[in-house]
């Protein structure tokens, strides 16, 4: 596909495939996805619900394996990875951002933002000063100190957000970031996921609302399953 | 994570059910209690045994008239019905180079009186020998003499007990009583010795062998007691007297020696098997204290779905997870443990005040025993839990609300 020509793209998607054998029926989640993001991309992942988008970032993000095509992170092959390595894979490489935040309400911000680093084996001083610094970055850190059920849900998104960033991940995947905020918390949330993406990170944002979409550089369309062109899509949507 | 931060996880896990950890714990307090109680009790009954057994020495043998046959059925008619006289304790007096000591005993019951004052006791006719064998001796005056004994002399040693009913607190030495009607002087006061297996020793009066045969008008021993002078010579000690009498009885074995020594330990053997039934039963309730963890753990698996969803999301490994969760079962145990480590002392403690006759005592093993096994219950019991939280996809865990 097109952007940053030249450089080797950080994630490479070559016909990527997922079946579901749920019930009787095999259930197509994804069909022959070709997709390259480059260091540096901010992606929109646009499709309606049950498009696929989902399955697409679980993927992305290693919680789950393609059933047929290739996958590489930096030129490694995910795509026959045990469940050992991936889940360092997740730890090193992917910083993730849910709709429903999916912090640990027991624990306070500062220690959700340390999560990521307590399983990367990181030291009890270097943990703490990392996701201080991460909360920083997101402009929360005055919260840190918070349990993570005390916070309100623009806040909640942010301390997700330093979570993310806390271990440095190749890539920031955001699934819906904005679905369960109020507008102003939703724009302020792009705002700094705009900024960190001009700071250098790579975003993949994964929504069904054209207007959050447009945030991105560059947008894919997905639908039933495999990817679309803009007019494809329009036509499919119509 | 180092097994430090696998631990503090665990404990704010715990921390967050407060209520629900410690009933959990509950169930293994009370095991680990139980399990330490019985043992205590069991340790305590030996203990108890023991003690009253303490001064009967380990170098014992004990001639009783009659066979004991352990293969059962009717004695051989014909067969000579032998008693033990007092040739039979002059022949193993002589001829026993093995033996420190040789006691024929002669028992009665008889009437003691006093002036006005009476009681119904005990007479042991003894000889000199008696009191280093049974260890038992006089706190004032002296105890029976050779010469007493040769002399039929009537004289008498009375137990604290009688002592007291008879006298009170007047000196008795040298004072005459009646025993069965004959009057005896007493020429010694028994030192305190206290009730043994239901005994009371110091409910006896000791006169001389052959006085006590003169008034029970009797011929027969009760009983021969042997000290035997070396603990290593008791087997050989045992055969010499059962030649000496079996020679001295015409080729007849009518006469049982038994081996103090051989009879304790097989009744402490019976002790600690009883001891260990106790703790075995009482373990019983740790596994079910047990299984009240794995019953409990696999409700927080399933409640804190989302949590292992968010962690595994971040890069927790199954192994993390498997930690995590067995941590958590083994915490809640080992805390059980200790609690019930502590309950089960205390609760020894507060036998010994309230009942001073139950005999209790905490062995250090026991303690060791019941936490460790308490311990052991949280890993198995928390395994199958781990193991579910661990297998957990991701992806559905973080679906789960």
């Amino acid at each position: 596909m097109e952007s940053a020509p030249g450089s080797e793209p950080l994630l490479r998607l070559r016909g990527v495939g997922k079946i579901y054998e749920a019930g009787e029926q095999p259930v197509v989640g994804l069909e022959g996805v070709d997709l390259d993001i480059f260091p540096g991309d901010f992606l929109a992942v646009m499709g309606p619900s049950g498009s696929g988008k989902s399955t697409l970032m679980n993927i992305l993000g290693c919680l789950d394996v393609p059933t047929s095509g290739t996958y590489e992170i930096k030129g490694m092959p995910v795509t026959r990875l045990s469940p050992e390595a991936l889940a360092s894979m997740r730890n090193r490489e992917i910083g993730f951002i849910f709709q429903v935040f999916h912090l640990l309400p027991r624990y306070t911000a500062l220690r959700n933002v340390e999560l990521p680093l307590l399983y990367a084996g990181v030291g009890r001083e270097e943990r703490s000063r990392r996701a201080i610094e991460a909360l920083r970055a997101v402009g929360i850190e005055d919260r840190k100190y918070h349990l993570s059920n005390q916070l309100s849900g623009g806040q909640k998104q942010k301390v997700a957000i330093a979570r993310a960033l806390v271990n440095r991940p190749s890539l920031l995947l955001a699934d819906e970031p904005t679905g369960n905020l109020d507008s102003r918390s939703g724009e302020e949330l792009l705002a700094i996921l705009t900024r960190i993406n001009a700071e250098g990170s790579t975003i993949v944002l994964v929504t069904h609302d054209l207007s959050i979409a447009r945030n991105a550089r560059r947008i894919v369309y997905i639908v039933d399953g495999r990817l679309v062109t803009p007019e494809e899509y329009r036509e499919l949507r119509g | 994570m180092s097994p430090l931060e696998f631990i503090s996880v665990a404990l704010d896990a715990l921390r967050a059910n407060r209520l629900r950890s410690a009933l959990t714990m509950l169930g293994v307090i009370i095991g680990v209690a139980a399990v330490i109680l019985l043992v205590s009790l069991g340790e305590g009954t030996k203990n108890y045994v023991e003690e009253q057994f303490a001064g009967l020495g380990a170098n014992i043998l004990i001639v009783t008239p009659g066979k004991i046959e352990t293969r059962g059925g009717p004695p051989i008619i014909g067969a000579a019905r032998h008693k033990l006289t007092l040739d039979d304790s002059r022949i193993l007096e002589k001829k026993g180079y093995l033996f420190g000591g040789v006691a024929p005993v002669v028992f009665g019951a008889a009437e003691v009186r006093q002036g006005s004052r009476s009681r119904n006791v005990t007479v042991l006719g003894v000889n000199k020998d008696f009191s280093p064998v049974r260890n038992i001796h006089v706190e004032v005056g002296s105890f029976v003499t050779d010469s007493d004994d040769e002399a039929k002399r009537r004289v008498c040693m009375l137990g604290r007990t009688v002592k007291r009913e008879l006298f009170g607190n007047a000196n008795a030495l040298g004072q005459v009583v009646k025993i069965a009607g004959t009057r005896f002087r007493v020429t010694g006061i028994m030192e305190r010795k206290g009730v043994s297996l239901g005994f009371d020793i110091d409910d006896i009066v000791f006169v001389p062998v052959r006085t006590a045969m003169d008034i029970f008008d009797t011929d027969a021993l009760i009983e021969i007691l042997i000290s035997v002078r070396n603990k290593n010579d008791i087997e050989s000690g045992k055969e010499l007297a059962r030649s000496l009498l079996f020679k001295n009885h015409n080729r007849h074995e009518d006469f049982t020696i038994t081996n103090q020594a051989a009879m304790l330990s097989s009744l402490f053997t019976i002790l600690d098997t009883l001891t260990y039934v106790l703790g075995g039963i009482a373990a019983i309730s740790l596994l079910v204290g047990g299984i009240g963890i794995m019953n409990i753990m696999l409700v927080t698996v399933k409640e804190r779905t989302n949590e292992i969803g968010i962690r595994k999301a971040v890069g927790a490994k199954d192994r993390d997870i498997l930690f995590q969760f067995l941590l958590e079962s083994t915490a809640l145990s080992a805390s059980g443990g200790l609690a019930g480590v502590l309950v089960g002392a205390l609760g020894a403690g507060a036998i010994r005040v309230l009942v001073p006759k139950m005999p209790v005592a905490v062995p250090p093993w026991a303690i060791l025993l019941a936490f460790t096994f308490s311990v052991f219950v949280g890993i198995f019991f928390g395994v199958y839990p781990a193991r579910k939280a661990a297998a957990l996809h991701p992806i559905e865990a973080l679906r789960y609300e």
